[in-house]
């Protein structure tokens, strides 16, 4: 699109410069006419003066904007400026150098060729034929005016009343007069005749003919315009001569017009005058137009000469002119075309020096300075291909490395790297939860520093500097951590990083919580103890029970001093046996794993019912509801439900049935965590609480506090919980009395999600 | 170089040069006018005083057989009282002035009806000139008696009318320039 435009801006240009140089050039052949004697271009010279004019106005405009611009960029060392300003300057020497050569020689030649035409022989010769014509003329002169005198004289001597008109015909038939008249007063036509009988009525006497003969008269015409009589009319009178006019007339003839006061006796007093035209021959009146003519055209030239060089000189001078501020124009142009690939590579260069690889010129033309341009296109082009791979290969193992740290954040593994001095090169969540200490915001601290106020990260370090002491390159260990809450067992594997040229080796210690997984490991040891338990003791317990029961039966009709003795072995025997049955029936309840049947219902009724129960045993233990009323309905297995709050109830009741005042609370409410749902039981007594000793293993079986508790009771409760897909927890409350936390989920249909959840769960409360 | 110079100031000084000879610089002028209607016809006629002296400059170029041109333009306006005025009509009276070296007269030539006038002196030729009489001017029924009109007259040289050099010398010069103001009176209505 951008060089389309440029192309139509150029035609325009091209366009505007041809028409405004023909425009130019007609003008000045016009002006080189203005010299010549033609009326055609008369009219034109105004509108030629202002082509020329506004030629010249513009091109001055434009070199004065160049030059402005020339030195402003000089000041600014814009680059390019100085060859430009060295260009310009050799280009405007180039072309006014001649110019100014011819035009000095031509203005020379012109002038010195004018003064040449104008020398004195023709000059001279001229005058000589003037002359010569001049008394030729006279001659004529002379002779027309003694026939006037003659033809006087005869109409003075006529007879007083002859017949003037016929006497007038005569003597203009015989004297050649063209026309002869007599004027009396008032210029009143007295007798007249005219060689050309068509002429009716011959023209009135000039004004100088009549002031020649009759001035007083005249003067009171003219009214108030005063006049002088010109010097030649008062010596005609002077002289008593008679008038003579020798005048061109409208068909380029000569002819003499005389004139005389007819003596004035004859006729009364009143003054008469005879006029006479006589022709000058025709040849002759040629011939003395010839030589007027050329005369006149001599002196005409003579007179313009300075005109003439004037006029040369003022054209040559205007050519000139516009010719020199056209080349400097040129000159300005031509280097500015030169300049400008030039100026647009050293600006390129520094784009490309300051890291702008886009930056792309556009080719002048298909010459040198083109095939530079285009070589910088192709090497920024290629730069920038280079550059663009660079980036994204950078891009590449940018996004590898972020996906490796989504892994690693995700990771319930702790993964931790550390430079050779145990400083921190990066951690992962999961090693900060593990350690108890977010190792993320200490990284390039030293593990150290960081675990004088951690012991659990020191109880760590213990064991890996041990390790790293014995220059172990590749070491796995179980680390037991004993920590404010709880007892964690961490598998910890530790390699030493190779060391790279720029970054020293260091080792990636990976750790994984494995408590949970020993706790379930023992889980599942304890369920097989009590199956095998349950299987292999209740059998011999029964035969035993019988036996004891009959021997008891048979033996206790006898009054002897034994018996007592039998009774007491016998009721020993059977109770213990009762006893163990029941311990054997629990193992095998904990064992057992029947089919979950779970239902929809309002957990709220449920415990409302189990509490119901208790209320009304014979305790003064007072269980308190806080059932929170917009619960979800939660899908369980009813039977296990009622199990495990009829454990929880029994166990609060029994931790507070010997206190005063004895309180079990069992509230429910529904909580979010994790961005799941959850309804959270939450059952409290002001017993003694759990001791600081069991309170880890609360949820193994055979641990208890109960003097008579069979150990299995929260056992079973943390087992059904998690067939629920809940999460259990034991705790003691800041009053010191047991808290048993169950979350079960509001919606059993991601259960399987549930327990996956609940290893990072458990994770976050360790 | 030196040339080029000298060519420079020949250019300047030669109009300067003519300005600072004591000349005379000539003068048109138009002395009174007036246009009525001849009794018993219906046109207007003008009769004009014009005073007319040819500058130096122009007198030696007539003497060197120039022939010279003088312009007499009458225009007739119709006065308008909101709008501009506007031109009604015109009328231009070319006269050629030459003179004769060989007859050592001046000749005047009405190059509009062709006659021609000869005189003894340039004095003489130039009060012929400057004394119109009777000058034809409009028929009365061309104007709208509704109307006001005024009439101008004015009297130059025309350059136009000059050789080429002349010409050229007479774009710069201002003792070639010659010419009147507008003469301006009102056309009255005769009854």
């Amino acid at each position: 699109m951008e060089p389309r435009r440029s192309r139509i801006r150029n035609v325009l240009y091209g366009v505007l410069l041809v028409s405004a140089a023909l425009l130019w050039i007609v003008g000045l052949l016009l002006f080189s006419q203005v010299t010549e004697n033609s009326d055609d271009f008369a009219r034109w010279t105004n509108w030629i003066f202002l082509i020329n004019a506004v030629g010249i106005a513009v091109l001055a405009t434009l070199i004065a904007g160049n030059l402005i611009r020339l030195i402003r960029d000089h000041r600014r060392q814009v680059p390019g400026s100085r060859l430009e300003t060295r260009v310009v300057t050799l280009l405007v020497v180039l072309a006014i150098a001649p110019l100014v050569v011819v035009y000095g020689f031509s203005v020379e030649f012109i002038n010195r060729g004018i003064d040449e035409w104008f020398n004195v022989d023709v000059e001279q010769g001229l005058g000589n034929a003037l002359e010569l014509s001049q008394t030729a003329l006279d001659l004529e002169t002379r002779d027309s005016v003694a026939a006037l005198e003659a033809m006087a004289r005869e109409l003075d001597s006529l007879e007083a009343r002859a017949d003037l008109a016929t006497e007038v015909g005569r003597l203009q038939r015989e004297r050649g007069a063209r026309e002869l008249t007599i004027f009396g007063p008032n210029n009143q036509i007295i007798a007249t005749s005219a060689e050309d009988p068509e002429a009716a009525v011959p023209p009135q006497p000039s004004e100088e003919m009549l002031l020649r003969f009759r001035q007083a008269q005249i003067d009171s015409n003219r009214g108030g315009v005063a006049r002088q009589p010109s010097d030649d009319i008062v010596l005609t009178q002077r002289s008593d001569e008679p008038y003579v006019n020798v005048e061109p007339t409208a068909d380029g003839r000569i002819q003499i017009t005389t004139a005389i006061a007819l003596s004035p006796q004859l006729r009364t007093g009143e003054t008469q005058i005879l006029r006479a035209v006589f022709p000058v021959p025709v040849r002759f009146s040629e011939l003395a137009n010839s030589v007027e003519g050329s005369f006149n055209q001599f002196t005409g030239l003579d007179f313009q000469r300075t005109a003439l060089k004037y006029g040369f000189t003022l054209t040559l001078s205007l050519v000139l002119l516009i010719a020199l501020l056209a080349s400097v124009y040129g000159a300005f142009y031509s280097a500015r075309r030169l300049i400008g690939p030039i100026q647009q590579l050293m600006q390129g260069t520094q784009a490309v020096a300051r890291g702008d690889l886009d930056t792309r010129l556009t080719a002048p033309a298909h010459d040198e300075i083109g095939f530079l341009v285009n070589s910088f296109n192709d090497m920024t082009q290629r730069l920038a291909r280079a550059r663009q791979e660079a980036k994204t290969s950078e891009q590449l193992v940018e996004s590898e490395r972020q996906k490796l740290a989504v892994i690693l954040a995700r990771l319930s593994t702790g993964v931790v790297s550390l430079e050779p001095d145990m400083r921190i090169r990066t951690a992962n969540g999961a090693s900060s939860a593990i350690f108890g200490a977010d190792l993320e915001s200490h990284i390039g601290e030293s593990l150290e520093e960081l675990s004088e106020t951690r012991p659990q990260l020191a109880q760590f370090l213990t064991v890996a500097r041990a390790h790293t002491e014995r220059h172990e390159t590749e070491w796995r260990e179980q680390i037991v951590l004993r920590g404010d809450a709880r007892r964690r067992v961490l598998m910890c594997t530790c390699t030493e990083l190779p060391a790279e040229e720029n970054a020293p080796g260091g080792f990636v210690m990976v750790f994984d919580d494995i408590t949970d997984l020993l706790q379930a490991q023992r889980s599942a040891a304890w369920g097989e103890v009590a199956r095998r338990l349950a299987h292999e003791i209740k059998n011999p317990l029964t035969p035993i029970q019988l036996s004891a029961e009959r021997l008891r039966r048979r033996y206790l009709d006898a009054d002897s001093k034994e018996l007592e003795l039998l009774d007491r072995s016998t009721y020993t025997i059977i109770q213990q046996v009762e006893a163990m049955k029941d311990m054997v029936n629990a193992f095998s309840e904990y064992a057992r794993a029947p089919v979950m049947e779970p239902s929809v219902v309002d957990i709220n009724e449920l415990i409302a019912e189990v509490a119901e129960l208790y209320r009304h045993q014979e305790t003064a233990v007072a269980i308190e509801l806080a059932s929170d009323g917009a619960l979800p309905r939660i899908e369980v297995d009813i039977g296990r439900m009622r199990q495990v709050l009829h454990n929880l109830m029994r166990n609060a009741l029994e931790a507070t049935e010997s206190r005063d005042g004895a309180c079990v609370n069992i509230a429910t409410r529904y909580v979010e965590a994790d961005a799941r749902e959850f309804v959270e039981i939450l059952v409290t007594d002001n017993g003694p609480g759990f001791s600081p000793d069991i309170i880890d293993q609360a949820f193994e079986p055979y641990v208890t506090s109960k003097p008579k508790g069979t150990g299995l009771g929260l056992a079973i409760v943390k087992k059904l919980i998690e067939e629920h897909g809940g999460r259990i927890r034991a705790g003691n409350d800041e009053h010191g009395g047991a808290r048993i936390v169950i979350l079960l989920p509001a919606s059993l249909a991601s259960g399987a999600v549930q327990v996956a959840g609940g290893n990072e769960q458990r994770r976050e409360l360790a | 170089m030196s040339r080029l110079v000298a060519v420079c100031a020949a250019l300047v000084l030669v109009p300067a040069a003519a300005a600072d000879a004591q000349e005379d610089p000539g003068r048109f002028e138009v002395r009174s006018a007036s246009a009525g209607l001849e009794p018993g016809t219906d046109v207007y006629f003008l009769d004009a005083r014009l005073e007319l002296r040819l500058s130096t400059e122009a007198r030696e170029a007539l003497e060197s057989g120039v022939p010279l041109s003088i312009r007499v333009e009458v225009e007739i306006i119709h006065v308008r009282r909101y709008l501009l005025d506007r031109e009604s009509a015109e009328l231009t009276q070319l006269y050629e002035l030459q003179y004769h070296p060989l007859l050592e007269r001046y000749t005047v030539r009405n190059v509009n009806s062709g006659t021609l006038d000869t005189f003894s002196s340039l004095f003489a030729a130039l009060n012929s000139l400057g004394r119109i009489d009777r000058l034809p001017l409009i028929d009365q029924a061309l104007l709208d008696p509704e109307r006001i009109y005024d009439v101008q007259l004015r009297v130059l040289l025309d350059t136009e009318q000059l050789p080429g050099p002349l010409r050229l010398l007479a774009f710069w010069r201002r003792d070639w320039s010659l010419g009147s103001e507008w003469y301006r009176w009102s056309l009255e209505e005769v009854e």
